[in-house]
């Protein structure tokens, strides 16, 4: 089975091309104090980052506050940063969490409006719309179509939503060792996938 | 330390979310601060998060990077939390850990004898999670028991058993609703555990029953 997603050097897809070239402007950043290349990094990543702590049950100006302390800490702390160890995609996202761990306990954002995994899961529906123009949100989607429904969407609601297995196992009212069985299954699939063992 | 057990991808995924309590989430980080296996599944998990970011439709999102350059220098050296620190110490000794985690040392903490060759001390309590040190002598047979929710043990010193299989030092158990065991200290030496439990345990035996609320485990 061909790969879903490349993460390798040199990967020719069009996804890979975007990816390295994020990293790039990371490493600009943090080499040169690049200036454009940190307003390119902002305007790529703050309406996703924007959209996944909205996700997690924030208010707009909360996660508008977020985004904005994430993106200093990209731009103070950029020496931090090793391609040779994470993507830029995956130091940002990181950054994110780890602001968000900082800003609310796990508690604090449960019982909060969400509807992040509403927002994702049409993406991977038969006949949706996929934009062509977007290589990498085509290339996830194509990723997550690799696993069955059921599994798909306890990763969604552990990723998007923020939902322990533990929430999920009262949501969905299933067995806490289905959702475990389940997210196993989902996780180690994604990983022979990414990791390119599949 | 040759680790052997693993709590289930759920646990680390929900770990590298930040989606537990503080309760949990500790003893996660003690048994990660151990086990490459468990830090690689914890590096994938983010990679994975850093791809499914790109697979939420873009919010709008406001401006801001020229201020960010022009209000804020960059900064060229000195280590910061941008990586997430696992462990509990840059130390295995359980005395250490003791010390530094709970300020205290071990024999200090407020113990309660609860059986013959067994000792507990429970930590914490926060949204129904409790956290527990517990300290049995070689050989102590617990009794059989149940869960009401979600358990994780993690081995800080000694072994324990259950069934054919054996829990070393750094080992995670992973139990639930689904899990009845019977733990048995090896006859080696002294065993003690971090555990955080979810709910009541549910005993066979009518003893362990009888002392259940005043324990409250």
């Amino acid at each position: 089975m061909p790969n879903i997603i490349n993460l390798g050097d040199g990967a020719p897809d069009q996804a890979a091309a975007e990816r390295a070239a994020e990293t790039r402007l990371l490493e600009r950043v943090r080499d040169d104090g690049d200036r454009a290349a940190f307003e390119r990094l902002f305007a790529l990543f703050t309406p996703r980052l924007t959209a996944w702590i909205t996700a997690q049950g924030c208010e707009a100006s909360t996660a508008e506050s977020v985004v904005q302390d994430v993106m200093v800490t990209a731009w103070t702390r950029a020496h931090l940063f090793d391609g040779s160890k994470a993507s830029a995609r995956t130091w940002m996202y990181t950054l994110a969490r780890n602001r968000m761990i900082d800003h609310f306990r796990a508690g604090e954002r449960r019982n909060r409006a969400h509807d992040g995994y509403a927002t994702l899961e049409p993406l991977t529906r038969e006949g949706s719309e996929v934009p062509e123009r977007d290589a990498n949100r085509a290339q996830v989607a194509a990723l997550l179509e690799e696993l069955p429904a059921e599994q798909r969407r306890i990763l969604l609601l552990v990723y998007v939503e923020g939902r322990s297995h533990r929430e999920i196992a009262e949501m969905l009212s299933l067995p806490i060792g289905t959702v475990k069985s389940r997210t196993r299954l989902a996780f180690n699939r994604l990983r022979k996938l990414m990791e390119g063992d599949a | 330390m040759s680790i052997v057990h693993h709590p289930s991808e759920a646990w680390l995924l929900d770990y590298a979310l930040g989606n537990l309590n503080e309760a949990f989430e500790a003893v996660l980080r003690a048994h990660v601060g151990v086990c490459a296996e468990c830090r690689a599944t914890i590096e994938f998990a983010e990679r994975l998060g850093g791809e499914l970011l790109h697979a939420l439709p873009a919010a709008q999102a406001p401006g801001g990077a020229r201020e960010i350059c022009d209000e804020h220098e960059q900064r060229h050296n000195g280590a910061a939390a941008v990586s997430r620190a696992h462990g509990l110490g840059a130390t295995d000794d359980i005395e250490q850990f003791v010390q530094v985690y709970l300020n205290s040392s071990l024999d200090a903490l407020p113990w309660r004898q609860i059986g013959r060759g067994l000792r507990l001390c429970r930590l914490s309590e926060q949204d129904g999670a409790r956290m527990w040190m517990l300290r049995g002598q070689p050989g102590t047979v617990l009794p059989v028991h149940g869960h009401g929710g979600s358990e994780l043990t993690l081995v800080l010193k000694g072994a324990y058993f259950c069934g054919s299989e054996i829990f070393r030092a750094g080992d995670i158990e992973d139990a639930d609703e689904s899990t009845e065991h019977r733990p048995v200290i090896t006859r080696d030496g002294e065993c003690v555990c971090l555990a955080v439990t979810e709910g009541r345990l549910r005993f066979r035996e009518l003893a362990p029953r009888l002392v259940q609320p005043f324990v409250g485990i």
